[in-house]
């Protein structure tokens, strides 16, 4: 305000009461967010999705020739003499790297049991005098759904693991006086011709609390946006 | 103060009804009131009021089976109004002559995080913000440094080249130091070796949290939520029942399940095997054959003195 222009009181009243009503209008605003809370209230996170249902399942990588009876499923794969004849073993080609040449019929078998290809006789574990049977170096016969002891006359130390219970699955009950055991053979997660486990797809893992954490480098999976 | 100005007398023999003095004094009344009002409305959303029954509950080990019975009653009603899920909540005591271990075949884990997900649908752990009692490490080959491991890895396909998997989790130590620190005894040591958090005597301190050297415990920052359609109604007192806000939660060997004799929810799903539970005190159990026949891999942070229940091995 400049002295040598002094101001009506008029004047003076009606700016006043423009400050006033300024200063009014900011402290009813100020109360008003106030009430509604505006700084106090934590941001909502955005939403995390459930976790697919077929990482929850525990039903194995694969079913044996027992599981596959108990389902009652197509078993035509394993009649084998409705294409083999009796008595005759079928001939096993090999080309010129002494690689197996699997026949189209058997398109769906991969081999690759063991790191080389030096184990691509079917007859190591097939019986060529009955193709309904499998057969162990010592003699034995033995059918398709009990195939575990044919597994083990090579793999002795994971036979043996396999039997104490060190390896494998095993589901049920840890107190045999609760309830018994259930122990999975070794072909319902190995293939007995390719038998390493292959890779699998992985369930998401955690997801960060803060955007900020998402994204520095490994920071997890991004939250969706909202 | 200046001197008087010519115009202050107009202003004192004025008789308008607002003063600045009058006017100031309403709107701080305003604005505080409205502060006041703000600074309570938290108490809109609040939804979960401790009842009496709650507020009065003994202490865990001081209620009687009557008592016990009355509070388990109280969390079905809880968890059916919440929920709308009648449950089974029962309280499962240790078992004479058990002593559960686990064990944990490096060879074999492949890093899928199906335990991960497994153990929150068994135990009725929070989705959103998400807690989870498994933690898969990937570490490079040919080193046991948890500097170099990371949880977050995101592939598509596991396991990777070059890595190994090792998941964390509780490690149910013999000499547990997170029940030292706890100040109000809300978790301890039970006899199978189990250590277990009452929730309902937790006050949220975090203290155990810190003490952990395996990062094993999760703190519900915020209240839970668990989709109705994914809540596990076979509950535990002391095992995966609901928790609310401001407790704290971690791995309990699924006791809901083992101390009826079953195996836990992670083993079940692990889909290479390489999860082994069992009784210690059976000769003839497998985790016995495990820690007797296999290289067994020292217990995590062995040096800390902790000396888990959790073992890692090798098979070859």
């Amino acid at each position: 305000m400049e002295p040598s222009q002094p101001v009506s009181p008029d004047r003076r009243h009606a700016r006043t009461e423009v400050t006033l009503a300024a200063v009014g209008v900011l402290f009813v605003a100020l109360a008003g967010l106030f009430v509604a809370n505006l700084w106090g209230r934590v941001p909502v996170p955005p939403k995390i999705p459930l976790v697919d249902k077929k990482f929850l399942e525990d039903t194995p990588w694969r079913r044996s020739y027992q599981d596959l009876v108990a389902a009652k499923e197509d078993l035509s794969d394993f009649d084998c003499f409705a294409c083999h004849e009796k008595n005759k073993p079928p001939l096993i080609r090999y080309d010129a790297n002494h690689k197996i040449i699997i026949p189209k019929e058997h398109a769906n078998i991969k081999m690759g049991h063991g790191s080389h290809d030096r184990n691509n006789l079917c007859y190591n574990c097939h019986n060529e005098a009955n193709l309904l049977t499998l057969q162990v170096r010592d003699g034995r016969e033995l059918k398709f759904n009990d195939s575990t002891p044919l597994c083990g006359s090579c793999h002795g130390p994971t036979y043996r693991d396999w039997e104490a219970g060190a390896h494998g699955r095993i589901s049920g009950h840890w107190n045999a006086k609760a309830g018994q055991p259930k122990r999975l053979a070794c072909v319902n997660c190995h293939d007995p011709h390719a038998p390493s486990i292959p890779q699998r797809e992985a369930a998401p893992g955690p997801h960060s609390l803060h955007e900020e954490d998402a994204a520095k480098p490994g920071g997890g999976p991004r939250r969706p946006s909202h | 103060m200046a001197a008087p100005h010519p115009f202050n007398m107009s202003d004192k023999t004025s008789d308008q009804a607002l003063t600045r003095r009058s006017f100031l004094r309403g709107s701080a009344a305003v604005s505080g009131l409205a502060a006041l009002a703000a600074s309570l409305s938290p108490l809109r959303e609040l939804k979960d009021f401790t009842s009496t029954e709650e507020f009065l509950q003994k202490y865990y080990k001081e209620l009687s089976p009557e008592e016990m019975k009355k509070v388990l009653a109280r969390i079905e009603r809880q968890v059916e109004r919440e929920y709308g899920i009648r449950p089974h909540v029962r309280d499962l005591r240790p078992m004479d002559g058990v002593e559960f271990v686990y064990c944990l075949n490096l060879t074999r884990c492949i890093g899928c995080r199906k335990c991960v997900h497994a153990c929150v649908a068994e135990n009725n752990q929070s989705r959103n913000p998400e807690i989870q009692y498994i933690r898969v490490l990937r570490l490079p080959h040919g080193s046991l440094d948890l500097e170099k491991a990371e949880h977050r890895y995101e592939a598509k396909e596991v396991p990777e080249k070059g890595f190994f998997y090792m998941p964390v989790q509780c490690q149910q130590c013999e000499n547990p130091p997170c029940v030292k620190v706890c100040p109000v005894n809300a978790t301890w040591q039970e006899k199978d070796g189990i250590t277990v958090i009452d929730y309902d005597w937790c006050i949220g301190c975090r203290y155990c949290a810190a003490a952990c050297p395996y990062w094993a415990r999760r703190f519900n920052f915020a209240r839970p939520e668990i989709p109705k359609e994914r809540l596990n109604p076979q509950m535990a007192y002391l095992g995966n029942r609901p928790r609310q806000r401001g407790v704290m939660e971690k791995c309990h060997f699924c006791l809901q399940r083992t101390r009826e004799g079953r195996y836990p929810a992670c083993l079940e799903v692990c889909p290479v095997g390489a999860r082994k539970f069992g009784n210690i005190l059976d000769p003839n159990s497998e985790v016995s054959h495990i820690l007797r026949e296999k290289r067994v891999f020292i217990q995590l942070k062995e040096e800390t003195g902790t000396s888990p229940r959790f073992f890692y091995y090798f098979d070859k």
